[in-house]
């Protein structure tokens, strides 16, 4: 196995419990449990491309594929891995992929065409959403993939629903012969609790033989059209085994208060209800497309008000408003459109149980607008945290090597997704636009026909296998005259350090051909290359000024492992890592170490000079470089 | 809410706070306890804000603390205490690691105003005053560098949390956790360090806040 890109304290024992033969009750999380689930499903096929909060999925199917005989692929991008599966769940083999929120819009080409042609064998794919945009680039709602592709749709609210649904879903998908959409949301992914596993009984991995049967898998005019009907038909029997499912399911009956609500909505909804110490009837939905519409309507009927909890848009609330008309027009329904909940942000129990308490009339017992109120005050001068890059990280020195070439010339900088989208961000403000994977290229071709400034297009080395290719292949034949960096730090790093493409194996795993950047490059029809290391903050200012000002299309990699992933390698290797020291004797406040360049392992003693926390300095030398008076030199003592 | 209890964790990424959060999870389901947590991964920055809502109890839904329902506050870092404050009930309890983290961007500021002031430890001390009387903080970095591996800081914290009385989980469950959960060349000192978290909080808080025998 390669290097896995499993976070520190993410350890193997709740591994050991994903792959254990026997039933136990163990303590998971979230995106173990859907590991599991598939696992006892006798899943064979695996891919994904990472993407929080979904890695763990992959991280985990990448340790522990090979042992458990399922063929585990980290994909270029979402779609290459859907199509994997798809490929696989065609012929005859379970496949699941996992991807987040905006890695199913990659997808969703393949996707949206696969619920017109169905599958053999169970194919079940997990999206999950972010509300909050913790860590995506929006709050996008995934669950309108659902309807829009007629693709049921399930959604769980914790580690226990994950496990029994994504079996279930295995088995929806092969008898209706239909790809199956998981859809979670960050506080279901990263989710830890309490969950009894079943049986674990892994068939053999075999080959099955191909069955060619004209159009089975072609669709285009007559055979879309047949498709079409076919889908609609499907989709009336789904939405029948729906109104009997177990994942869907009433508390507390009775009361003319009710709560409708899925996924993560329900835990806060339920919590609500403690705080409020009221019990009103609460219908958890588990099947959300299509919506068990009859169950709805059976549970709205007695109701003289229902509150909709569901993060995000209104797709439940909308659809109960339909569904009421004709149930119970008196109903009174509260939530997005009522102004009691929010369309963005995630939820909590106290803001559930304020919607709530407003509904029934009710006081909550703590005034938590109050403690919030408190909690700003008492914040006030406490300094913000944002990620930084790491102690060590390639792309602190490229940034820097960057702003010294580019002194006193403005430019206008496309950039992409990756660890490097920080740098857009306070406190460097440095970069002008970030759409989407692999848009710096696009972009920068539409802005270098636009701008009088020259433009300066960032991206990384996993991004752009993932979707930059394209783009590449684009300004090279239109002859597009701006400069493209390359930050190739070897692996997919924000999300843990993953192998992608370009990634060279550790060990002598010989199931991977990892791409060469220069020879995909000059493959392409790039004739202008300049290869600059990340760390030479000296040298590599001037090679990129020259390339900067070279007529025409050209493209600078600028090379260094990612820290983390280059730590691991060393403390696997037995190489030491050694971190820095200042000199208070040399050291002027100059402050070359601090200003611009952020690294955490920087602070100022009381005496105002720079200082570094020797147990997370990187030993990376760059600070060094960059001090005009050289007090930074190296502890010489490894950490 | 009887018989639970809800503890806010939070630190600077990278100080192992999932660790933390998987020995009490382990330590649960091997006690017959029912515990859920709201955990923060994916982006693997380190030196960012972390935290992790851990909730024990046969009630429990919600992987997020409600507002001002937090039994406790266990900090890595002593900054990092004050930022979670709206979800600690008043009165309840922080256990807080001495050890101060300054964000780069903060000192990136101090420069430019040419100051050496920062917001510290003491600052965060009074302003929790006004929520709560109970707040405990240990040398975790010492304790840890006695206990062979400075980097077993959160196992630190997590004996001296093992102590007070109203945390529910089993001593004895959370040590064959931590046996089971840590690598296994860091065992010894992960132990090492869980019994002296312990004992310097039973030694210095017992007096103070209703701690069990150790």
């Amino acid at each position: 196995m390669r290097d896995g890109g499993r976070p520190e304290g993410r350890q193997e024992m709740s591994l050991a419990d994903v792959i254990a033969g026997e039933p136990r009750k163990a303590f998971m999380l979230c995106n173990e449990a859907i590991v599991r689930g598939a696992l006892e499903a006798d899943v064979k096929v695996y891919a994904g491309y990472p993407g929080s909060p979904t890695s763990e999925i992959l991280d985990a199917f990448h340790e522990i594929g090979e042992k458990m005989d399922v063929r585990t692929n980290i994909s270029a991008n979402e779609k290459v891995a859907l199509e994997t599966v798809a490929g696989a769940a065609m012929a005859g083999l379970r496949g699941l992929t996992s991807m987040k929120s905006v890695g199913l819009n990659v997808a969703s080409d393949s996707f949206f065409t696969l619920g017109y042609t169905g599958v053999t064998a169970g194919l079940v794919l997990i999206v999950a959403d972010d509300p909050h945009a913790h860590s995506s680039q929006s709050e996008q709602d995934g669950r309108f993939f659902g309807p829009s592709a007629y693709i049921p749709m399930l959604e769980p609210s914790d580690p226990t629903d994950a496990i029994q649904m994504v079996k279930y879903a295995f088995d929806l998908s092969e008898r209706h012969g239909v790809p199956v959409l998981i859809r979670t949301v960050t506080r279901v992914n990263h989710q830890s609790g309490i969950v009894q596993t079943g049986p674990l009984n892994r068939t053999p991995f075999k080959k099955v033989k191909w069955t060619h049967e004209p159009t089975r898998f072609v669709t285009v005019a007559d055979s879309a059209r047949k498709f079409k009907a076919n889908m609609l038909e499907r989709t009336k029997r789904i939405a029948q085994e729906f109104e009997a499912s177990p994942f869907n399911r009433i508390d507390n009956p009775g009361s003319d208060t009710g709560i409708i609500t899925s996924s993560a909505g329900y835990n806060y909804a339920v919590e609500a209800c403690r705080i409020l110490n009221t019990r009103p009837s609460i219908l958890k939905l588990g099947t959300t497309y299509p919506l068990p519409k009859k169950l709805i309507f059976d549970f709205i009927r007695p109701l003289k008000q229902v509150l909709i909890v569901e993060e995000l848009s209104p797709y439940l609330e909308l659809n109960v408003t339909a569904i009421a008309k004709e149930a119970n027009p008196q109903l009174k329904i509260f939530g997005k459109e009522s102004g009691h909940l929010l369309e963005m942000l995630e939820y909590n129990a106290n803001i559930v149980s304020t919607a709530l308490a407003e509904v029934i009339g009710a006081k909550t017992p703590l005034d938590f607008e109050a403690i919030l109120k408190r909690a700003d005050a008492l914040k006030e001068g406490l300094p913000v945290r944002p990620p930084t890059f790491c102690p060590g990280c390639p792309h602190r020195g490229t940034l820097t090597s960057m702003r010294k070439a580019l002194r006193g010339i403005q430019h206008v900088q496309p950039t992409d997704i990756g660890c490097y989208s920080m740098a857009p961000l306070a406190p460097l403000f440095y970069g002008d636009t970030l759409l989407s994977m692999g848009a710096s290229l696009g972009v920068a071709a539409g802005l270098q026909y636009s701008v009088e400034e020259p433009v300066i297009a960032m991206i990384g080395d996993s991004t752009f296998y993932h979707a930059g290719l394209p783009g590449l292949a684009n300004a090279v034949n239109h002859k597009c005259n701006f400069k493209l960096i390359i930050l190739d730090n070897s692996v997919t790093a924000m999300t843990g350090q993953q192998p992608n493409l370009g990634t060279v194996p550790q060990d002598d795993d010989a199931s991977v051909q990892p791409l060469r950047l220069e020879d995909v490059l000059k493959g392409m029809g790039v004739t202008d290359i300049t290869i600059i290391d990340a760390y030479d903050v000296k040298e590599a200012p001037k090679k990129l000024k020259e390339a900067f000002t070279r007529p025409g299309f050209s493209v600078i990699i600028s090379r260094r492992d990612c820290a983390l992933y280059g730590d691991r390698i060393k403390r696997k290797k037995g190489q030491p890592i050694v971190p820095n020291q200042v000199d208070k004797k040399v050291c002027n406040k100059y402050y070359a170490c601090i200003r611009d360049f952020n690294c955490p392992a920087f602070d100022v003693d009381e005496d105002g000079q720079a200082h570094i926390s020797r147990d997370i300095c990187d030993g990376c030398m760059v600070c060094a470089k960059l001090c005009p008076v050289s007090a930074i030199k190296t502890t010489g003592e490894p950490r | 809410m009887k018989d639970e209890f809800s503890v806010l964790i939070c630190g600077v990424g990278g100080q192992g706070l999932v660790l933390v959060s998987n020995v009490i999870g382990n330590a649960c389901a091997a006690s017959n306890l029912r515990v859920i947590t709201g955990e923060q991964h994916g982006l693997s920055q380190r030196s960012g804000a972390v935290s992790i809502h851990l909730r024990i109890g046969s009630d429990v839904r919600s992987p997020l603390i409600p507002v001002g329902m937090g039994d406790a506050i266990v900090s890595l870092e002593a900054l990092e205490t004050l930022r979670y404050i709206e979800y600690l009930k008043e009165g309840g309890l922080v256990l807080m690691n001495s050890r101060v983290a300054f964000p780069i961007t903060d000192t990136a500021e101090l420069v430019k105003k040419k100051s050496t002031k920062y917001f510290g430890r003491e600052d965060v001390e009074n302003k929790l005053k006004q929520v709560t009387a109970n707040i405990f903080s240990v040398d975790a970095l010492e304790l840890a560098r006695q206990a062979g591996n400075p980097l077993t800081e959160n196992t630190v914290l997590l004996g001296a949390m093992s102590v007070f009385e109203s945390f529910p989980v089993p001593t004895e469950a959370l040590k064959e956790s931590i046996a089971k959960t840590v690598p296994q060349k860091a065992k010894d000192a992960n132990l090492k360090a869980f019994e002296l978290g312990a004992k310097a909080s039973h030694d210095r808080f017992c007096t103070l806040f209703p701690c069990r025998k150790i």
